[in-house]
């Protein structure tokens, strides 16, 4: 192209008046399409589109940038979805939480039956005692999902027969519940609709009548007493002709150790609704000798089966309520009667904390608060430190010499203190909380010890880049041809440095949540009271469980928080090497 | 090889069999520690031999009095804003009437007539407080009231310093051999398997914030195998910070503390290193007939640690400050866990005191840093413009 223009451009200029070979030459025709530029039949690349592409063909990036955005995803659907964020905001102040199924084990539907994630747990070196407790249980959701038979082990020094076995989490037995009219009706119905209604398999199950009614009101004897009145006779009888120092040593008198051995009985009934059947408070003590105790029971049994107490009426039949003023006090199956009143079955995903909280749904509330958090926070610091930097970096000299120790100092502050002394001021400040909240005052207190330094970096970037484009030829241009100082900055200067720009604010938002998180983790900042929750509450939560006895409730906040931060991390990495292709594996 | 990284040609016919030993000995130092401790030494002597030397301890003094002014401002300003928290007497004080008597002995409240105290204006607090610190008054700064009741935050937190610098040395002596070895070798391997698995490792551990580390540590090796005990025991009980036991109880958070750091030290040795294996002078030494091995640990490894030396040492100052979760997880009784515990039981005269030593700690950390780029490389002229 370049020579046919030239051979164009040659000039007719007349040599001695002469024309030498005059047909060699010949006319330029402007309107002859060869004598201009073709057209480019490709589209320009953008510096976007470039960077675009140079990104599409890193896959490690690619794949960071679909898992951020599942966990986004996530983020914001879950909360939306699950029938466990939209309970009554009345009963449940901070959110859905029922404390029987606290330390849930996570449950995931596709797992049932494997001995993975289905919510069940390997217990072993159980005692005959307790492994009864789990065999005889009148629940429709028998706890032993599997049965690893038994061994001797030594307990102390004596050698015991223990129970290995396999618990479901979620099997949480019978309770005793307090209705009003409407839902009793309703479950009921339910009943009656399932063919199910007092049969073994209903929801509702005969109410144990363990009442420790020795005497009537009227002081005479009861003639159809509860268990534990019953049980009050059978220790007298036992306790006849017997050493009565055998019971306690310290006490004395006879009938008040047996009130104190059948009040706790009794306790224990109340405090354990799934037992319906007779128990003995005598235990064999290490010298073979035996003794009542207020602190273990056992089993009564009879041909391997315990003897039931529930309750009947005059006619032999079951009693299923006791009605108090329209209200029903019944005995349920509490899966099955949660499962009809609330409308949704409780089973959690990634397993519940100490009040029974759903982790999967926490997880992502608190991976929304961090995502939010690390992206405000990102832009706050980046709108700040742009124009710092570019005022530093711009005007030189005595400004930047003066904005330089003013960051310096700043930076010399770790935001932890300025983080402490916020929230405590914030904290103590009434009218302050009286504005923005308890969960305002919270998140205040992080936006003004992560803006307040946070910046920095960003400030640093901006000034070098002004450094680097100030004193080029086109500005100077741009600046000879009567551009202000503003234009200068934000049209001509400052678009050279957005790469990094967006390289940096994209590397800050893994740091700020991971900033944000380690506070939350160490209790510099508390949510608990707020509402709130962040990835780094539920990690604090998790530590308090214990590592030892509930390490699920660790395990999901940490994965989640360690893909964010390797994610984020080779998302930000592509983005650089797409923007800068000269800094590709720099730091790789 | 004998002249390989000689630069000025010596005649070699008129030396003397000793003068040449000498040369060899200058040229050739060995390769050992020792070898390495000894060229620091000398490029130090170097350092104070250099023309420019009256400019750089100019940039010294220039640096260290910048630091000694911002240290104050930060100083002020901490102070105001610690003076400023409201002390809560009634939730866990002991004994008030102390409190207030160690207060007004220190000139920080005034007792009314009525009987009550109040507190005094910020500013005569600080004048308060500098005549205390410079007339040699006991306990300038403050008592802790919560920690360790009436015992002085120097007390305190000298009996906090060692466990946290054991921990940290240890962990450094594991991680910067680690560290540089393992970027050496990426670098060698460069754009082989072993360096893309490496590097996947080292992405994957830079990534990953230390506390899941420490988690996983802690529960397979303390509680799941139940090899190492899941947390510290305290140094007193067990027989000094130098016995066996304790030792044992404090490898799960050397561990995890080690893990991130060998990662950092690899990624940036390999970074730097490849670097320089693509110089032209290493060209050169191979040419001159240099083994791949010689010419790598003489030339290249020797001119890579350039910027990797200063980060080591502003590693070793940072030995003083401990992390606050690993030892919170590990339950050390440490620095770093005692800073939580004064922010956390609100004990603001240590909570104080530790700031301003950790704060003094980063700068002194910056400047030694920035200082001993002049040392690894006189070809850096320190403040100097561009």
């Amino acid at each position: 192209m370049e020579n046919e223009t030239n051979i164009n451009l040659v000039p007719a200029s007349p040599l001695e008046g002469k024309h030498p070979a005059k047909e060699l030459f010949q006319k330029s025709k402007r309107d002859d399409a060869a004598m201009h530029d073709q057209a480019f039949e490709t589209k320009p690349i953008s510096y976007f589109r470039g960077a675009m592409m140079r990104f599409a063909k890193n896959k490690a990036s690619i794949v960071a940038a679909v898992i951020i955005f599942i966990i986004i995803l996530f983020a914001i659907i879950v909360p939306f979805a699950s029938p466990k964020a939209h309970v009554d905001s009345v009963a449940y102040p901070n959110g859905f939480q029922n404390p029987y199924f606290s330390y849930a084990l996570p449950y995931n539907p596709m797992f049932k039956g494997t001995g993975f994630w289905d919510g069940t747990e390997e217990k072993k070196g159980i005692s005959d005692r307790v492994y009864d407790v789990y065999r005889f249980d009148d629940s429709n959701h028998h706890p032993i999902v599997k049965d690893n038979g038994s061994e001797y082990r030594m307990i102390g020094t004596v050698r015991k027969l223990t129970y290995n076995i396999r618990v479901d989490s979620y099997a949480i037995g019978n309770k005793v519940v307090t209705v009003d009219s409407a839902t009793y009706q309703k479950i009921v119905s339910y009943e009656q609709e399932k063919g199910i209604y007092q049969t073994a398999n209903s929801i509702m199950k005969p109410l144990v009548y363990y009442a420790d009614n020795y005497y009537n009101a009227d002081g005479t004897k009861n003639t159809n007493p509860g268990y534990c009145a019953r049980y009050r006779d059978v220790i007298s009888n036992d306790l006849a002709g017997v050493d009565y120092s055998e019971l306690s040593e310290t006490q004395t008198d006879i009938r008040m150790q047996i009130n104190n051995v059948v009040d706790a009985m009794q306790n224990y009934y109340n405090q354990n609704p799934s037992i319906y059947y007779e128990l003995d408070a005598k235990t064999q003590a290490m010298n073979g000798t035996w003794k009542y105790t207020q602190n273990s029971f056992s089993v009564i049994k009879n041909e391997d089966k315990p003897i039931e107490i529930y309750q009947k009426d005059d006619a032999g039949h079951y009693v299923y309520e006791q009605e108090f003023h329209g209200d029903y006090t019944i005995r349920v199956d509490y899966y099955d009667y949660f499962t009809l009143t609330r409308g949704f079955e409780p089973r959690y995903f990634f397993g519940a904390n100490a009040s029974g909280q759903d982790i999967f749904l926490r997880l992502a509330q608190g991976a929304r608060f961090s995502l939010l958090l690390g992206i405000g926070i990102s832009l706050i610091n980046i709108i700040i430190g742009v124009i710092w930097g570019s005022i530093s970096g711009y005007y030189g000299g005595t400004t930047d010499l003066i904005m330089e120790r003013v960051t310096d100092i700043i930076s010399g502050i770790p935001s932890i203190i300025i983080l402490t002394i916020c929230s405590i001021q914030f904290t103590n400040n009434i009218a302050l909380r009286q504005a923005v909240g308890t969960s305002g005052i919270y998140i205040l207190a992080f936006l003004v010890a992560f803006v307040y330094s946070g910046w920095i970096g960003v400030a640093a970037t901006t000034r070098m880049q002004f450094y680097r484009f100030k004193g080029q030829e086109y500005v100077l241009a741009s600046r000879t041809l009567g551009a202000k100082d503003g234009r200068l900055i934000f049209k001509h200067i400052l678009p050279n440095a957005i790469g990094t720009l967006v390289t940096s604010s994209v590397l800050m938002i893994p740091s700020v949540i991971f900033s944000e998180s380690s506070l939350s983790y160490l209790g510099i900042i508390n949510f608990t009271t707020s509402g709130l929750c962040s990835i780094g509450s539920l990690l604090n939560e998790g530590q308090a469980a214990g590592l030892k006895d509930h390490p699920h409730m660790l395990l999901f906040p940490c994965l989640v928080i360690a893909l964010l931060m390797i994610c984020f991390n080779l998302f930000g990495n592509g983005l650089r090497d797409a923007f800068n292709p000269s800094l590709r594996g720099s730091d790789n | 090889m004998k002249s390989a990284i000689k630069m000025k040609p010596t005649n070699q016919n008129q030396q003397e069999t000793t003068n040449s030993e000498m040369a060899k000995k200058e040229q050739h130092p060995t390769t050992s520690f020792w070898g390495y401790l000894k060229r620091f030494f000398v490029s130090i002597a170097h350092f104070f031999m250099r023309k420019d030397i009256k400019s750089t301890f100019a940039y010294i003094g220039k640096r260290l009095i910048l630091m000694v002014f911002t240290f104050l401002v930060i100083f002020f300003i901490c102070f105001v804003l610690v003076r400023l928290l409201p002390i809560s007497v009634d939730t866990g004080m002991k004994d008030q009437a102390t409190f207030y008597k160690q207060m007004v002995a220190q000139g920080r409240y005034v007792q009314n007539k009525d009987g009550t105290y109040s507190p005094m204006p910020i500013m005569q607090q600080l004048g308060n407080f500098l005549a205390n610190l410079f007339s040699g008054a006991a306990n300038p700064w403050g008592f802790s009231y919560h920690i360790e009741w009436l015992a002085s935050p120097d007390q305190i937190m000298g009996r906090q310093l060692p466990p946290t610098v054991l921990i940290n040395i240890y962990s450094m002596l594991i991680s910067i051999p680690l560290g540089l070895g393992l970027g050496t070798f990426m670098a060698l391997k460069k754009n082989k398997w072993e360096d893309h698995v490496l590097n996947v490792l080292v992405m994957l551990f830079i990534s990953v914030p230390s506390f899941i580390y420490a988690f996983l540590l802690q529960y397979l090796f303390g509680y799941v195998w139940n090899v190492l005990r899941p947390t510290a025991e305290s140094a007193n009980a067990v027989g000094g910070y130098f016995s066996w036991r304790y030792f044992t109880s404090i490898i799960l958070p050397i561990l995890s503390m080690t893990f991130g750091s060998i990662a950092g030290y690899a990624r940036y040795t390999r970074a730097e290193l490849t670097e320089v294996l693509t110089s032209d002078f290493m060209l050169l030494a191979r040419t001159k007939g240099l083994t791949r091995a010689q010419a790598t640990v003489r030339h290249a490894f020797r001119n890579s640690m350039v910027p990797i030396f200063p980060m080591i040492l502003g590693e070793v100052i940072s030995v003083l400050s401990g992390s606050m979760i690993i030892e919170n997880i590990f339950q050390v009784n440490g620095v770093g866990g005692l800073y939580l515990q004064s922010i956390q039981t609100r004990d603001f005269d240590v909570f104080q005191y530790v700031s301003m030593f950790y704060i003094l700690i980063g700068l002194l950390g910056t400047l030694v840093v920035d200082i001993s780029y002049g040392i690894v490389d006189p070809r850096i002229r320190m403040g100097g413009k561009k």
